[in-house]
C-alpha cells in the first residue's frame, strides 16, 4: 500500500512539472485530488486493511494531500504570472508624469502672518477684537493721550475725513473701544489686527499697512509680563532660539515704553546688511499703558496695570519670508502670491 | 540731531568713544541712528603758506603761488584770486587724493609746471565757501599738518533720533545732562557772562509784552558796532556738523547758542526797528508779514508776531521778517531769546508750512530759566567773535509761572510695576544720577523736584521708566501674565470670514489686498450713475494724488488694477479674491462713524485650471465664480439663494445675475461689459463678482445634521433632451423634480451640448437620474413610470428626446 502511494506521488509530480495551462493544471489537480481522484480512492480503500496497518498508511497518505495541494498552488501562481507577462507590459504607467494636483490658490502672505499672530496669542488666552477703520480724532488720539497740538501727533501722519474723523493711524484704538466695554470687568486681554492708515509713501512706506494691537489690563500686570509674554511670542513666530532686547523708547500711550527687538534672523546675531550690523531687527513697540489712558477709558489706575504692544505685519512677513520690497504687498501680483503655496 | 561729538566733549568728557556712547544712549532711550565720521579722509592734502604770488606769464586769469608745507616749497598755479601772501591754505601735494577718487599730479599748466593743488572748501567736501576761493585757513594753523585733522574731518557726528518727549536733548547741554547720567560724568557749562559797556540799553529800547500767555519769557540785549562778515572757520565747521548753513558772524551764533541751549535766538537789525521798539502782540487780521524766505504771510489775530512801534518784524518763534533782516550793512542788533506758547507756535508753523529748528523747538516747549542763559551766552559771543560792543543792562520781562514741580514715588510700585526687585538704594542713586533732587518721606514714599529741563516728568510712571531704562531694560525679568481664564475664541463672522478664504483657496482663488482708497474717476469707468449708492463717496482731506482719494464703495477698482497689472506681466490666468471693507457714509459730510460692511469680490480671466496634462482647461468665467460661491452656499448650509437675469451697469448684458438671498439683492456675477474693460485698457475678458457677506453671515449653518443612509439600492438612468435655448436648466431641473415624485433622490446635469449635432438655437442637456424608497428595492416597472412621468414633463416643455 505504501508502495502505491510512492508511485502516485511520483506521477503526480511528474504530470504537474509538465503541465503548460491552467486549464491542463486543473484537470490533473481533478484526476489526483478530486472527489473521484486516485488518491482519494486510495484513501477509501484503507478501510479493507489490516487495523494495525491503517493508522500508519492513513497519516502517510494525508501527508501526500497535503504536500500535494501546496504543489498546485504553487505551481498555479507560476503558470497565472506566466500567463500576464504581456498584460503587465501593456499597462505599463509613466511614473515620472508629473501628478495631478487640484488647483488650489492661496492666501495672500499678510493673511497667513496675521492667522499665525491671532493663533499665537490666542493660546495665550488672547481674544481677538476689531474697530472701525475710520476713526474718529478722539479714539485715535484723544483718548491715547494725544493732546490736540501736541508734537507727538507728529509721530503719525494722518490722513483726514474731516477735523473729527480720519483713517486711523494705528489699531490702538480698540484698546479703548475695548476698555470702555468691559471696564471695570477684568481681567482684559484681547490682540486686534487691522488695517492702518498713514501720509507716507516712499520705498519703506506704505500709504495703508497692517498692525496687530495687544493689551492686557488686570491687578497684576508687569513690566516683566510684557517682556516675557513678546519673549514667547518671538519664539514661536521665529524660532525657539530667539532672544528679544527691549529699548527705552516714548509713546504718549504707555510709560514705560520700549521698541522690541528681535535677534537678526538672517546672521543670528553676527551682524549683517539687513539689520545693519547691529545683530538686532525692530519689530514692535510696547510698554506699560499710561495711567492716562487707563483711566479715561475707565479703569482706576491705582488699583489696575496693563501693557500694550503693537506691532506691523508687513515688517514681520517680510522677516519671516524674506521679502525685500514692501510694495509687493499690495500689487496682487501673481507671481509674488504663488510663492505662498 | 545731530550732535559733533568734539563739540559734545566741551560739556561733558563722556571718557569713551563716540560709538561706544551711541550705543549706550541707544540702550538707554535716546537712540542714535547714526554714528558718522564728519569728513573725507584727504591723504596728502596739508597745510601751506602762501609765500608768494604772482601772475601767471601766460594766463591772466590764473595766478602762481609759492607755497611753504612746512620744510617743501612748492609752485603751483591757481585759478583763484582771494590768495594773499601769509595765508595759510590747503595744499593738495602731488599723490594726494580728494573726493570723488580725485587724484592730484604734477601737472603743466600753460608752461608752467604746478606741483599740487590749493584747495577750496568744496574741493575738500565741505558745504562752505565759492567754487573758486581757496579756503584760507585759520593764522595759527602750523604748516605741513594733514588738513583732515585739522578741520576736524574725523570727528564723529551722532544722529540723535528723538522722541517728542525728550526736547530737553535739542541742545548739546542737554544731551550732556542725559550724559552725565548715564556715565556719571560732570557737566561743564560754557561761559556766558558778556562784557557790558556803553549806554544802558532801557534808556533808548522800548518792549512790551502785550499777550504774556503767548509769550510768557522775553528778553533782549544790545550790541552795537558791529562789522558782520563770516565767523571764525571753528564755528562754521562746528555748524556744518551740526548741519547747519553758516551764514554770517551774528546769525551764525544764534545758531551755535540754539544748539547749545536748545533756546532758539533771533537778531533784528536795530537800526530798522522803528523808535527802537518792540512790541510782541497778535497780529491784526489782514495784517502782512515778508519773512525771511521772501514770502509775503497774510496774518489775522491768531498769529503773534514781534513789531515794532509801526509793522510786524517777525512770525514770533517761527520765522523773522525780511524788513529787520541782519545785512552786511547791520552795525548794531538786537537779540531775541523768549519762549513761547507751544501750541500756537506749532499752528502757525503749521498753517505756513514753515517747519524750522526753531519752531521745532518752541512747539515742544523751551526751558523758561534757560532762556536768560542763552541770551547771555549769545551776547558774549558776540562781544568776543565780532567786535562788538555789548550795551549795558538787559531787557527781561518775565511772566514764567514755572517753577521746579514735585511728584511722589513710591518705591514699592515701581517694583509693582515692573515686576522686578530694585532696592531703594538704587533708585535714589539713578535719580540723583539723573539731577533731580529727592527727599525721603517715609519709608515707601519718595519726593523729587523736577527741575525745568525735564518737562516731560510729570507723573510717577514717567519717574519709573527713568529708574528702569537706567538701571536697564535688560535686567527685567521674563514673567506671563497670571489670572483667571478667558474665552477666546474668534467671533463667529471671523470664522466664517476664514472658511470662505479656504473654500476659495481650495478652488484655486489666489487672495488679494488692495489699498482701501480709490480713484473716483474709476466709479465713473465703470459706468454707476445717478443715485446708486456706491457714488456715495466719503472723500480721503489730504490725499497723495487722486489714485487715493475716496474710501471704497466697492472692491471692483482694486481687483481690475490687479488684473490689468498680472496682464501686463504675462500673468493671463487668473482667479483672484478680496475680502475686505467698504465704507457707506450715513450723512456727507460725514458726522459719524461711516457703515463698514464686509465684501467678498472675485474676478476670474483666462484658462482655469491652468493647462495641464490631465484635465482640459477652459476660459474662465462666469461659472468659475458661480461653482466657487455655491460652494460656499453649500459650505454654510444656505439654501434659497436666486439668480436674477440682470446686469449691473457695467457688466456684460447677457452674461450676469444678480443674487438674490430672501429676495433680498446681496450681490452680483457677471462678465465685464467688453466697452468698460476697454475702458480699464484690459485686453482679455474678465469676470467679476462682488457679495455683501452680512447676509450670508446671519444665515450660515455650520452643523451639518446627519441623514440615515438609505437601506435600499438605487436604480441609476441617463436622460438627455434636445430643448431650445429659451428654456433655462433651472426650469428643466424643476420640471424634472415636479414629475419625479417620491422616488425621484437626485438629479444631476452631466452633458451640454450646443453644436453641429443639434439643430439651431437649441442644445442637448445629460442628466443622471438617480430613484430610490425607503420602502424596498425598486422593479423595473415602477423605475420606468417614474421616468416616462419626467420624459413627458420634458416634452410639455417642448424638448425631444434623445437616445
Amino acid at each position: 500500500m505504501l508502495q502505491k502511494l510512492k508511485e502516485l506521488e511520483n506521477e503526480a509530480r511528474l504530470k504537474v512539472k509538465n503541465a503548460e495551462s491552467l486549464e491542463a493544471l486543473k484537470e490533473i489537480k481533478i484526476h489526483i485530488l478530486g472527489k473521484k481522484g486516485e488518491l482519494t480512492t486510495l484513501l477509501r480503500s484503507l478501510a479493507a486493511l489490516d487495523p494495525e496497518e491503517r493508522p500508519k498508511v492513513g497519516s502517510a497518505a494525508n501527508a501526500l494531500r497535503l504536500e500535494l495541494e501546496k504543489l498546485f498552488i504553487s505551481k498555479e501562481q507560476v503558470l497565472l504570472d506566466q500567463s500576464r507577462g504581456d498584460k503587465w507590459s501593456i499597462e505599463q504607467i509613466d511614473i515620472t508624469l508629473p501628478g495631478r494636483q487640484a488647483s488650489l490658490g492661496q492666501k495672500h502672505p499678510l493673511t497667513l502672518i496675521t492667522d499665525e499672530i491671532k493663533e499665537i496669542f490666542i493660546g495665550l488666552g488672547f481674544q481677538v477684537a476689531h474697530g472701525p477703520e475710520i476713526e474718529s480724532d478722539y479714539y485715535n488720539y484723544e483718548a491715547l493721550n494725544f493732546p490736540a497740538d501736541h508734537p507727538a501727533r507728529d509721530m503719525q501722519d494722518s490722513f483726514y475725513i474731516t477735523p473729527q474723523y480720519l483713517l486711523r493711524t494705528h489699531t490702538s484704538p480698540v484698546q479703548i473701544r475695548v476698555m470702555e466695554k468691559l471696564a471695570p470687568a477684568l481681567p482684559v486681554r484681547i490682540i486686534a489686527p487691522g488695517k492702518v492708515f498713514r501720509r507716507d509713501d516712499d520705498a519703506t512706506h506704505s500709504p495703508m499697512f497692517h498692525q496687530v494691537e495687544g493689551l492686557a489690563v488686570d491687578r497684576d500686570i508687569t513690566f516683566a509680563d510684557l517682556k516675557g509674554t513678546l519673549l514667547l511670542f518671538a519664539r514661536e513666530m521665529f524660532g525657539p532660539e530667539q532672544k528679544i532686547r527691549l529699548r527705552p523708547s516714548f509713546f504718549p500711550f504707555t510709560e514705560p515704553s520700549a521698541e522690541v527687538d528681535i535677534s537678526c534672523i538672517i546672521c543670528e546675531g553676527e551682524g549683517c546688511r539687513v539689520c545693519s550690523d547691529t545683530g538686532w531687527l525692530e519689530i514692535l513697540g510696547a510698554g506699560m499703558v499710561h495711567p492716562r489712558v487707563l483711566e479715561i477709558a475707565g479703569y482706576d489706575p491705582k488699583q489696575v496695570t496693563g501693557f500694550a504692544f503693537g506691532m506691523g505685519v508687513e515688517r514681520i512677513a517680510m522677516l519671516k519670508y524674506g521679502i525685500a520690497d514692501l510694495r509687493l504687498f499690495f500689487t496682487n501680483d501673481l507671481r509674488f502670491l504663488k510663492q505662498f503655496v | 540731531m545731530q550732535v559733533p561729538y568734539q563739540w559734545l566733549k566741551e560739556y561733558i568728557d563722556p571718557g569713551m568713544s563716540a560709538q561706544q556712547l551711541a550705543d549706550l544712549m541707544t540702550l538707554s532711550g535716546i537712540e542714535v541712528g547714526a554714528v558718522e565720521r564728519f569728513g573725507p579722509e584727504l591723504p596728502g592734502v596739508v597745510v601751506g603758506q602762501a609765500k608768494k604770488v604772482e601772475q601767471h606769464p601766460g594766463r591772466s586769469n590764473l595766478t602762481l603761488v609759492e607755497v611753504d608745507t612746512g620744510g617743501d616749497i612748492l609752485n603751483i598755479v591757481c585759478g583763484a584770486h582771494n590768495v594773499k601772501v601769509g595765508d595759510k591754505v590747503p595744499v593738495a601735494r602731488p599723490g594726494s587724493k580728494l573726493p570723488g577718487e580725485r587724484l592730484i599730479e604734477e601737472t603743466k599748466l600753460y608752461g608752467v609746471l604746478s606741483s599740487g593743488m590749493l584747495c577750496s572748501a568744496q574741493e575738500l567736501g565741505l558745504e562752505l565757501g565759492a567754487e573758486d576761493e581757496i579756503l584760507i585757513l585759520e593764522e595759527d594753523a602750523p604748516l605741513g599738518v594733514p588738513v583732515d585733522r585739522l578741520l576736524g574731518f574725523d570727528d564723529q557726528i551722532l544722529f540723535l533720533e528723538l522722541t517728542p518727549n525728550r526736547s530737553d536733548c535739542l541742545g548739546l547741554i542737554g544731551v550732556a545732562h542725559e550724559v552725565a547720567a548715564l556715565t556719571g560724568a560732570q557737566v561743564v557749562f560754557p561761559p556766558c557772562e558778556p562784557v557790558e559797556s556803553g549806554r544802558q540799553l532801557h534808556d533808548f529800547i522800548q518792549v512790551t509784552v502785550k499777550d504774556s500767555e503767548w509769550c510768557p519769557r522775553y528778553t533782549a540785549r544790545v550790541v552795537v558796532e558791529i562789522t558782520i562778515k563770516k565767523s571764525p572757520l571753528w564755528m562754521q565747521l562746528r555748524l556744518l556738523k551740526a548741519g547747519i548753513r553758516p551764514i554770517s558772524n551774528v546769525v551764525d551764533i544764534t545758531n551755535y547758542v540754539m544748539w547749545e541751549y536748545g533756546q532758539p535766538l533771533h537778531a533784528f537789525d536795530l537800526e530798522l526797528l522803528t523808535d527802537s521798539e518792540i512790541i510782541v502782540r497778535r497780529a491784526t487780521a489782514g495784517e502782512v508779514l515778508i519773512t525771511l524766505d521772501g514770502v509775503k504771510r497774510e496774518l489775522d489775530t491768531e498769529v503773534l508776531v514781534i513789531a515794532d512801534s509801526t509793522k510786524a518784524v517777525g512770525l514770533a518763534g517761527v520765522m523773522g521778517g525780511e524788513n529787520t533782516e541782519i545785512t552786511e550793512t547791520t552795525k548794531a542788533i538786537l537779540i531775541e531769546a523768549a519762549a513761547f506758547n507751544p501750541k500756537n507756535i506749532r499752528r502757525t508753523a503749521r498753517r505756513f508750512a514753515l517747519p524750522s529748528e526753531a519752531s521745532q523747538r518752541f512747539e515742544k516747549g523751551v526751558n523758561h530759566d534757560a532762556v536768560l542763559d542763552a541770551q547771555n551766552r549769545a551776547a558774549y559771543l558776540i562781544g568776543e567773535l565780532t567786535g562788538g560792543k555789548v550795551l549795558q543792562g538787559l531787557i527781561d520781562i518775565n511772566s514764567s509761572m514755572v517753577k521746579p514741580w514735585p511728584v511722589q514715588l513710591k518705591p514699592s510700585r515701581v517694583n509693582k510695576i515692573l515686576g522686578m526687585e530694585i532696592a531703594q538704594e538704587e533708585i535714589i542713586a539713578i535719580l540723583s544720577k539723573l539731577g533731580l533732587p529727592l527727599k525721603q518721606v517715609d519709608e515707601d514714599q519718595l519726593l523729587v523736584t523736577v527741575p525745568l529741563r525735564r518737562p516731560d516728568l510729570i507723573i510717577e510712571e514717567d519717574l519709573i521708566e527713568e529708574i528702569v531704562r537706567l538701571h536697564g531694560y535688560d535686567r527685567v525679568p521674563t514673567t506671563l501674565p497670571r489670572g483667571e481664564l478667558t474665552q477666546n475664541r474668534e467671533s463667529m463672522p471671523e470664522r466664517l470670514k476664514t472658511m470662505v478664504r479656504n473654500l476659495l483657496v481650495s478652488c484655486g482663488f489666489y487672495e488679494c489686498i488692495t489699498y482701501s482708497f480709490i480713484n473716483p474717476a474709476n466709479l465713473n469707468r465703470l459706468r454707476i450713475a445717478g443715485d446708486d449708492p456706491r457714488l456715495r463717496l466719503i472723500s480721503v482731506q489730504n490725499p497723495f494724488s487722486e489714485e487715493q482719494a475716496v474710501m471704497r464703495t466697492t472692491l471692483l477698482p482694486g481687483l481690475l488694477k490687479a488684473a490689468l497689472q498680472n496682464i501686463s506681466y504675462r500673468e493671463l490666468n487668473m482667479q483672484l479674491f478680496e475680502l475686505g471693507i467698504v465704507y457707506y457714509p450715513q450723512k456727507l459730510p460725514i458726522i459719524s462713524l461711516p457703515e463698514e460692511t464686509e465684501r467678498l469680490t472675485l474676478l476670474v480671466s483666462g484658462l482655469a485650471p491652468e493647462p495641464n496634462w490631465v484635465v482640459p482647461s477652459r476660459q474662465a468665467g462666469f461659472y468659475e465664480i458661480k461653482g466657487a460661491l455655491e460652494l460656499i452656499f453649500k459650505r454654510f448650509q444656505i439654501e434659497g439663494v436666486n439668480y436674477l437675469d440682470r446686469a449691473e451697469p457695467f457688466t456684460h448684458p447677457t452674461r450676469s445675475a444678480q443674487l438674490l438671498l430672501d429676495g433680498k439683492l446681496f450681490g452680483f456675477i457677471g462678465e465685464l461689459h467688453p466697452d468698460v474693460a476697454v475702458d480699464f485698457g484690459l485686453e482679455q475678458p474678465v469676470t467679476i463678482a462682488e457679495i455683501e457677506l452680512a447676509p450670508l453671515f446671519s444665515k450660515a449653518n455650520l452643523v451639518p445634521r446627519m441623514v440615515p443612509l438609505p437601506r435600499y439600492p438605487a436604480a441609476n438612468r441617463d436622460l438627455a433632451v434636445v430643448v431650445s435655448k429659451e428654456v433655462c436648466a433651472a426650469k428643466l431641473e424643476e420640471a424634472i423634480w415636479a414629475a419625479g415624485g417620491e422616488l425621484l433622490d437626485a438629479v444631476r446635469l452631466f452633458d451640454l451640448y450646443e453644436g453641429k449635432q443639434v439643430p439651431a438655437g437649441k442644445r442637448s442637456l445629460a442628466y443622471s437620474l438617480v430613484f430610490r424608497t425607503d420602502e424596498g428595492t425598486l422593479t423595473e416597472a415602477e423605475v420606468n413610470a417614474a421616468q416616462n412621468k419626467i420624459e413627458e414633463a420634458l416634452l410639455g416643455l417642448g424638448a425631444t428626446l434623445r437616445s
